[in-house]
């Protein structure tokens, strides 16, 4: 693999191709073709065109990626000179719990990792939470990774403040394996990895991060991330969670996804919004994590009005667009139009650029949003399973 | 017309050379059509045209790495002549020379960019490469790549890492003079890719080749005093150790031959003063270790000689290598001493740390992301042999050299293998044999180059008449005793300087009555402060004297001060005391140790020497050290920590001159 690494840098951020595309095409010549990448590089445009049906546009974007091979060449080389190794979505040691959750549409092409590889295939829980989360529900987080320590699991953090650091610093304190899920690229990573070099010696801890690997912090970075923490884990606990912010949009979209995630059952008055999420599908756990059965709030919810509201607006607001946008592509106010929103433009693109599916596009001076292309051959599920 | 002919109308015009040799031609076809290419030539054969030529047609900017600083600055300003646009990226250019011609490779306006293996470790240049243009990739003295070559460089690692990763059809060319066959699979397997070798012949005809057999160092001294301004022309003399370097520039200098010393350690100015002054024929002779001469582009060299044995006939080959390029007749003289072969054995056996010291520092750097300093400090090892197993340990797979922000760090591979010490075993017999072959060289009845091609893996060669075996007459060391006199003389009258100058000290350089190793100064020093305990007897209090007088002889000083001892009592400071009262200078007690040290000797390397010394020292009555010049005595001067401490501390007093003295100096960690 070492020696591909040039190409699947090239390949796994190639412009506005998103995930599903590119691993649809790496079906193609991995799986079915069975070529390496190099040699799909190399084939003609001819070929391209017509043995993987690629619009011209796709070629062309696949050649100005050609023509910075010898530039990824000098960063693929500089990532491996720092411990930092690259598993491609193709390879025995990529996490197949990530494929599984995330499936070929969702799933990162090229993971950057640091540490221990193993750990990626060793049964895992996420335990997430608010940046601002406080006592009980740091106990809880503290609980969890015990738990999850003494059981050889390992615990997926997002090493943001509050519930995924004591996530983290709780699994190395009870000896536990983890792996920090990096909201930024991997080679900006320096103080984390001299903080934590002796879990890394040790094998304990696995860095992992699937953004361009210099990649700065951004808020877009760090929710980006949140599909990968639960992707990556076998059980989601959540902490706590307030009614906005990246906890609650990543166990909403969990929960769209037809996930099992697991939500500390509130106290009386906690001002938080565990119990929505309970409501919206959550499945209720005590301090151990353990499944509340038959559940029936007991005391009066404490939902804010606010909580309630955007639980309303937000659930399906993807779903409309997407319905909306299926045919032809669309300008923000279009889009507002014909679903009928009542939000800011500038809180709809937002929106659309944390959407998956959703790719812009410029005509002329204007930005209008459609859904991604899919490439014509079929989503082979069972290839990456 | 076919493509060769095309193209050698181009080379006219660019290069004002008229045609490709053949191995020339082979190299740029494949070079054009995006292979891989290792090229053996000979020095002189006109290697840099296969990727200069074939740079100057592709689209984009060529990187070639090169270890040698000097040769990218004698290529860069030959191409430039030519109005070719080249430039070379290296340390001893300021770091804004360095972005700007950076910035201007990025805007493609740099054909061909020379650039040191060591850049790949910098960030800004890894950023550049994101918006470089790249048209190929050139490795030049490529058997640096190798462990079995002669000059196995650590910092090429990483080339052959980024070659790997290069994607298929980028053309690569790998160039070097000197290959064995096992150095030549070697760096092709490395390269990989459906690399092609090309290897010309490597003999020189116009050298002419000689071994005197000498019995001592003094008969070296003489027969080149009497000899070195009858060979024609003006060469490079390569001594072992840099000490030599300093004494056979001192005898020549003593001479009155016009001559100059040159070694590693020099300024990056000195070293260019040096290199320049070479180019012009300003001295007879550049005397030198080793570092001097690789690459420096210089056709008539007339004559290299040596005065200790290489390591192997393919360091030899080398070093030679660099005269003679203008073919015309070159003088190319070896002494061998039987005990010379000592140095280079030690090299071999004492240049390889034992396992134990190995598992040290896997077990620090183990616990914690060390660098270079810290891992000194942890391990109490000498940093020369923390290089060896720092290096040896990355071969390995075992640790990695990364880097945190600027600054280089140790880190120990997750699941990484145990170390294997048969690799080290295997070097140490390869080496030990290529020093049997070097002797054989010497021993040899037969044509020497012809032994020499042999070695190098080079058949064609066939019978040649320019060796003292094959014709030549041969060296014979005849001196009488105006020539005897003449050297005991310049013995008694040289002494070691102690080079502690400094920018941001008053301390100066200063002098020491002997080598430690020199007769029985040593012994003496030894038997004094470790036996008997008696005085430091009068005929090093006379030696002393003598450095003073040759050095400080025409300075005021104010006050004599000595070191405190650690352990050995009074013997320096009653040593001080008889000195200062000969020199009729007032003597002082004041300078103090405000903490206990240990003897420096426990300390194998120069980090916890001066970390054992730092502010260990005060001065009494330091209000009367303001503007006051200071004779610093002391007994050994080894690591110079001490000194240096004791220069910061009066400085800081205000004095105005610090000239240290010592009775000797040691050599490379001599001292027991």
């Amino acid at each position: 693999m070492k020696n591909e690494a040039t190409y699947w840098i090239t390949l796994a951020h190639l412009p506005k191709w998103g995930f599903g595309k590119i691993n649809a095409l790496i079906v193609r010549f991995f799986h079915e073709e069975k070529i390496s990448i190099e040699d799909f590089f190399n084939l003609s445009e001819s070929d391209w065109s017509k043995r993987y049906m690629l619009s011209a546009s796709d070629i062309q974007a696949l050649q100005n990626a050609k023509s910075e091979l010898p530039n990824n060449a000098f960063l693929a080389e500089s990532l491996l000179s720092q411990g930092y190794q690259m598993v491609p979505i193709t390879s025995p040691e990529y996490s197949r719990t990530l494929k599984l959750n995330l499936k070929a549409t969702q799933s990162p092409s090229l993971l950057y990792v640091k540490g221990n590889r193993d750990i990626l295939h060793q049964p895992s829980v996420a335990i997430v939470g608010s940046r601002e989360a406080a006592g009980k529900s740091m106990g809880f987080a503290d609980n969890i990774a015990r738990l999850a320590s003494k059981e050889y699991k390992v615990v997926v953090s997002g090493f943001a403040k509050g519930i995924d650091k004591q996530a983290l610093d709780s699994a190395i304190h009870y000896k536990g394996q983890s792996i920090i899920v990096l909201p930024q690229g991997i080679a900006t990573f320096n103080s984390g990895f001299k903080t934590y070099y002796k879990q890394i010696v040790d094998g304990d801890l696995l860095v992992l991060s699937t953004f361009p690997p210099k990649a700065g912090w951004s808020v877009p970075l760090a929710m980006a991330r949140n599909p990968i923490i639960y992707g990556l884990a076998d059980e989601i606990f959540v902490a706590e969670s307030s009614e906005k912010g990246g906890t609650w949009a990543g166990v909403v979209d969990g929960l769209r996804k037809g996930r099992k995630i697991l939500v500390r059952y509130p106290d009386p008055g906690e001002k938080n919004a565990n119990a929505v999420l309970i409501q919206k599908g959550g499945i209720p756990v005590d301090f151990n994590g353990t499944e509340i059965q038959n559940h029936s709030f007991t005391y009066p919810l404490v939902i804010s009005p606010q909580a309630s509201r955007s639980l309303d607006l937000q659930a399906d607001i993807p779903d409309r667009i997407v319905s909306a946008l299926n045919g032809k592509p669309l300008t923000p106010l279009e889009i507002l139009d014909i679903c009928k929103l009542n939000i800011s433009v500038g809180k709809l693109m937002t929106l659309l650029k944390g959407m998956e599916l959703i790719q812009s596009q410029k005509y002329g001076k204007t930005t209008k949003y459609l859904l991604k292309s899919r490439l014509s051959a079929p989503e082979q599920k069972e290839l990456f399973t | 017309m076919t493509l060769r002919q095309e193209l050698e109308e181009k080379l006219k015009s660019l290069f004002k050379l008229d045609a490709f040799y053949d191995d020339q031609w082979n190299t740029i076809e494949r070079i054009m059509k995006g292979e891989r290419v290792l090229l053996i030539e000979k020095t002189g054969y006109g290697k840099s045209l296969c990727f200069q030529f074939p740079a100057i047609l592709f689209d984009g900017t060529t990187v070639v790495f090169s270890p040698l600083i000097a040769l990218m600055r004698d290529q860069v300003k030959k191409l430039n002549s030519l109005g070719i646009p080249a430039k070379c990226i290296n340390s001893e250019q300021s770091p804004e020379e360095n972005s700007q011609i950076i910035a201007a490779a990025k805007l493609g306006e740099v054909k061909i960019l020379y650039i040191a293996p060591e850049r790949q470790e910098n960030s800004e240049w890894i950023e550049a490469t994101r918006l470089l243009k790249l048209s190929m990739v050139v490795i030049d003295e490529a058997h640096c790549i190798s462990v079995w070559g002669h000059d196995f460089r650590p910092a090429f690692r990483r080339i052959i890492n980024l070659v790997k990763l290069l994607p298929a059809g980028l053309p690569v060319l790998a160039t070097t003079a000197t290959a064995t066959k096992k150095v030549e699979a070697d760096v092709a397997s490395q390269i990989g890719g459906n690399i092609t070798i090309l290897r010309g012949n490597l003999l020189r005809e116009n050298f002419r080749l000689y071994v005197v057999k000498v019995k001592s160092e003094d008969e070296k001294l003489l027969w080149l005093g009497q000899n070195l301004d009858k060979i024609p022309g003006t060469g490079i003399l390569y001594t072992g150790t840099r000490v030599d370097t300093e004494i056979y520039a001192k005898w020549f200098e003593y001479l009155n031959l016009p001559v100059i010393g040159y070694n590693a350690g020099l300024d990056a100015d000195s070293r260019v003063a040096v290199e320049n002054g070479l180019m012009d024929n300003r001295w007879k002779c550049v005397i030198s270790t080793n570092a001097l001469g690789m690459g420096i582009d210089k056709p008539d060299i007339r004559f290299i000689v040596h005065t200790q044995i290489p390591q192997s006939p393919i360091h030899y080959y080398q070093e030679i290598g660099r005269a003679g390029r203008d073919g015309k007749p070159t003088w190319i003289i070896l002494f061998y001493n039987p005990e010379d072969r000592r140095l280079p054995l030690s090299f071999i056996e004492g240049g390889r740390p034992s396992v134990a010291k190995y598992q040290k520092v896997i077990s620090v750097i183990r616990n914690e992301l060390l660098g270079e300093r810290e891992i000194a400090r942890k391990t109490n090892l000498k940093q020369t042999q923390i290089r060896v197993i720092k290096s040896d340990l990355i071969e390995q797979g075992i640790v990695r050299e990364v880097m945190l922000g600027k600054n280089k760090r140790f880190e120990y591979i997750n699941q990484a293998p145990a170390l294997d010490p048969r690799f080290f075993e295997e070097l140490r017999a390869s080496k030990t044999s290529d020093l049997d072959h070097m002797i054989e060289y010497v021993d040899t009845t037969q044509s020497r180059m012809k032994y020499l091609c042999n070695f190098l893996g080079d058949s064609m060669c066939s019978e040649f008449k320019n060796c003292d075996n094959t014709g030549l007459k041969k060296i014979q060391v005849v001196y009488n005793e105006e020539w005897h006199q003449k050297l005991r003389e310049f013995r008694e009258d040289y002494f070691p300087i102690l080079e502690v100058i400094s920018k941001d000290s008053s301390i100066v350089n200063g002098v020491a009555a002997s080598y430690y190793g020199f007769s029985n100064v040593g012994a003496t020093l030894h038997r004094c402060k470790y036996v008997t305990k008696e005085e430091f007897p009068d005929f090093l209090l006379n030696l002393t004297l003598k450095a003073f007088r040759k050095i400080f002889g025409r300075e005021e000083f104010d006050l004599v001060v000595y070191v405190p001892p650690t352990t050995s009592g009074d013997l320096v400071k009653n040593f001080a005391v008889r000195l200062a009262d000969l020199l009729k200078i007032p003597i002082s007690h004041d300078l103090v140790k405000i903490r206990p040290t240990s003897e420096q000797k426990a300390f194998e390397n120069g980090v916890l020497k001066s970390d054992n010394v730092k502010g260990a020292f005060s001065f009494v009555n330091a209000q009367l050290l303001s503007g006051k010049r200071i004779l610093l005595v002391d007994d050994i001067f080894d690591s110079g920590a001490t000194v240096k401490e004791l220069g910061h501390l009066f400085t800081n007093f205000g004095v105005e001159k610090i000239s240290p003295i010592v009775i000797a100096r040691t050599v490379g960690g001599d001292l027991v």
